[in-house]
């Protein structure tokens, strides 16, 4: 999941906004969305029996 | 440039012939529209995030899809994830040639990444679809 996160947020963060700064600023936040999203998600399905 | 300014300039201005031709490109060989585009830092970064999403999802054991009902689903089941994987473009190709990663093999599937390895090639063409409409984008001249 982390290297998941680490590559989709590598190139949303090349493609969006227009400094580098900016770049690495989205990217770092994105990474950091699909690594709270997916804890959370895997925590509701841990207790959901089906 | 705000959005009334990009789209009047997009009505009055055509689409040059090259950004299709790069956006073609593009697709076929991940990161080489970035290269001809001489944007260097993406190109390896967009670029090697994806033929390295492709390996890792081969190395894993994952399966690509075709319109082939293997695995006694309709094909209709089938076109969703084949157009996702299409978007790797030349290693789709070249893999369905080869007949790699295409086989319904039970041990395979049986693997503990499996499911892991679809995702990175779903992933993969996706992501460059994406990397696809940036080049085409920056060839049109509608963002740098």
């Amino acid at each position: 999941m982390v290297l998941f996160a680490a590559m989709a947020s590598a190139v949303f963060g090349a493609m969006a906004k227009d400094t580098t700064q900016e770049r690495w600023l989205y990217g770092l936040k994105v990474f950091a969305e699909f690594i709270v999203i997916g804890l959370v998600l895997s925590w509701i399905l841990y207790f959901i029996p089906w | 440039m705000v959005k009334t300014e990009r789209l009047a300039a997009e009505r009055t201005e055509p689409t040059p012939g090259s950004a299709w031709l790069i956006g073609i490109i593009a697709w076929f060989i991940p990161g080489s529209g970035h290269l001809l585009l001489k944007k260097w830092g993406r190109a390896a970064v967009m670029g090697g995030v994806i033929w390295a999403c492709f390996f890792i999802g081969v190395a894993m054991g994952g399966h690509m899809f075709d319109l082939s009902t293997g695995q006694g689903s309709s094909v209709w089941l089938q076109v969703p994830p084949m157009i996702a994987n299409l978007g790797s473009g030349a290693l789709y190709i070249i893999s369905w040639l080869l007949g790699i990663g295409f086989a319904d093999d039970p041990q395979q599937a049986a693997r503990a990444t499996y499911e892991y390895g679809n995702t990175f090639l779903l992933i993969a063409g996706l992501l460059n679809y994406l990397t696809m409409l940036d080049a085409f984008d920056i060839a049109a001249g509608r963002h740098s």
